[in-house]
């Protein structure tokens, strides 16, 4: 049993020279690992790592990537490790409801289509997926992300909707915190239209071309970009028995029973916590372990968000 | 609308009549799935990811002596330059799920796999014309990723004719023009025909021609798909050191 607490599935294929008892003992790994997840599981734990190898508290590769949905307005693509995002803004001109002339307005959708794990099947759409729609809005409008008097255009008449739609390509784990990022990464990106008033007083877009051509007046020519601020960044942990495990991959969440999202914005500021039930119980110990953990991880997400917006930059003027 | 430039003979993006856009595919882009493929013409951009032989989900529908073939396709609400929001089950997307199942089912030797199922989930990221084609190419690159026996390479183009000219692999701004549109499946070294589509009127001679054109650029994608297998191949042999 000496393979299995090297960790993860992935070890096994180099053991395939190491000598006759290797195929046997790749068998009886997988078997165990089908079988008795649970205690695979904890055997791991007892040697503070987890089923792919990595420390306890620490989270994927995560990476970022702006701009890859051409026909969308904003978009951004988001990959913790497998967990694979596709999010895009597209924006549209509305009328301003009467008691909120002055604001635009925000749509999300979260949209899990079956390509993204065998276990959603066509015809049932998975069941987290209106939640973690819910839970993106929710926390969208109260960190106070993107001020909705931004999105008006002209009082009263016209302003911005702004239709979000992120796409969940592959369901590995940490759905709802890939979600943020990529809502997050595709207003990061987003290039607002310029738009001009028609003689019969449509709002129409006006495409970069014609930008000096057209006769009629541009509304909006220097608000191209959203200000966001206090932008939201999330830690989903898992929680098992004494441990607290950090970006759970789907494998490790249909073991755990119990989850900790945390969500914190620019200021370090707690925006959200959720904790859906589950065996082990809240202790404000566990929860501020939860929050340092969230500390950590926002910063390292701001960090690459950065770098990726510079790296577009690069290409935009290159 | 000038879709063929008389002088110089260009289409509205630069390309001559008879040239296809740039294509990309790649392999294995879904983890989870048992096999999956990133498609690319031009700006027309479609995953499939296939999941199977697995159980069948209906018992009703299964079947003793082969295996059930199902298909979904939608549309990514920001695909096309307006944002649709799309119905699951509308009859756009139920046709196209119809067309790529039977063509794919034609290739895939099903009597191997009795008593299970095939699943082929299609998801367009982009649309920009030739859709279903960009489909069909893809699901033939996501089943041999999941190492699903088939017969043949199942490749797929479309073509029309605007201008007096027959022009191969139409974009969105040329199909919407009004004029025929030819969609050709082929099963590349059978040298068979399995899907062939086409709405609109056209002489019976130039549509011989414009049915050709679209075979041809069935072939040329065709051996883009087997260099793509290839190189797959050998990325896995050096991987597994052997």
């Amino acid at each position: 049993m000496a393979t299995s607490a090297r960790g993860g599935g992935e070890g096994e294929a180099a053991a395939g020279g190491g000598g006759g008892g290797g195929a046997a003992a790749e068998m009886e790994v997988e078997a165990y690992r089908r079988l008795f997840p649970v205690a695979y599981f904890e055997r791991h734990l007892r040697e503070s790592v987890r089923l792919d190898a990595r420390p306890l508290a620490s989270p994927r590769d995560t990476s970022v990537a702006l701009g890859l949905v051409g026909s969308a307005d904003g978009s951004a693509l988001v990959k913790f490790g497998d967990t694979t995002m596709v999010a895009a803004i597209k924006l549209e001109v509305m009328t301003p409801p009467a008691e909120s002339s002055d604001e635009g307005s925000v749509a999300v959708e979260f949209y899990m289509p079956p390509i993204c794990s065998p276990t959603v099947r066509p015809g049932r759409s998975a069941e987290v997926a209106p939640v973690i729609s819910k839970q993106l809005s929710d926390v969208i409008m109260s960190s106070g992300m993107i001020n909705l008097k931004d999105l008006c255009l002209i009082n009263g008449k016209a302003s911005w909707i702004a239709y979000l739609d992120i796409y969940c390509l592959n369901a590995d784990g940490s759905l709802f915190d890939a979600a943020l990022v990529s809502t997050v990464a595709a207003f990061t990106h987003l290039e607002i239209p310029l738009v001009s008033v028609s003689d019969d007083g449509r709002v129409v877009t006006v495409p970069g071309e014609l930008e000096g051509k057209t006769k009629l007046p541009l509304v909006n020519k220097d608000k191209r970009k959203l200000m966001l601020n206090n932008v939201p960044f999330s830690l989903t942990c898992g929680l098992h028995k004494e441990h607290i495990l950090v970006d759970p991959t789907a494998e490790e969440e249909s073991i755990i029973e119990t989850f900790v999202t945390v969500v914190l914005d620019t200021l370090g500021r707690v925006v959200s916590v959720y904790k859906p039930g589950g065996s082990v119980l809240a202790y404000t110990s566990i929860l501020k372990e939860c929050i340092t953990l969230a500390k950590r991880r926002a910063q390292q997400l701001r960090n690459i968000l950065n770098e990726s917006v510079s790296a577009m930059e690069v290409d935009k003027s290159s | 609308m000038e879709y063929v430039n008389p002088l110089t003979g260009f289409r509205i993006d630069g390309r001559r009549p008879n040239e296809m856009r740039q294509i990309k595919g790649e392999l294995g882009v879904v983890a989870n799935a048992d096999g999956s493929a990133l498609f690319e013409m031009g700006n027309t951009r479609v995953i499939v990811a296939v999941y199977g032989p697995r159980e069948v989900q209906n018992k009703s529908q299964q079947s003793n002596n082969q295996a059930l073939v199902r298909c979904e396709y939608s549309m990514a609400n920001f695909s096309t330059g307006d944002r649709t929001r799309r119905q699951k089950g509308d009859r756009r997307s139920t046709e196209i799920s119809l067309v790529i199942r039977q063509t794919m089912e034609a290739s895939i030797l099903t009597h191997l796999m009795p008593r299970s199922e095939i699943d082929i989930f299609v998801q367009v990221l982009q649309a920009d014309g030739g859709t279903r084609s960009a489909c069909i190419n893809a699901a033939t690159l996501a089943l041999a990723d999941a190492g699903i026996p088939m017969r043949d390479i199942v490749t797929s183009c479309s073509a029309g004719y605007l201008c007096s000219t027959p022009l191969l692999d139409l974009n969105y701004v040329e199909d919407s023009a009004g004029g025929p549109d030819v969609t050709v499946g082929i099963l590349s070294k059978m040298d068979k025909v399995t899907l062939l589509q086409m709405d609109a009127k056209l002489p019976m001679d130039i549509f011989e021609n414009v049915m050709q054109l679209a075979i041809e650029g069935c072939k040329a994608i065709a051996n883009y798909i087997r260099e793509v297998l290839l190189e797959n191949t050998k990325q896995l042999e050096s991987r597994r050191g052997g």
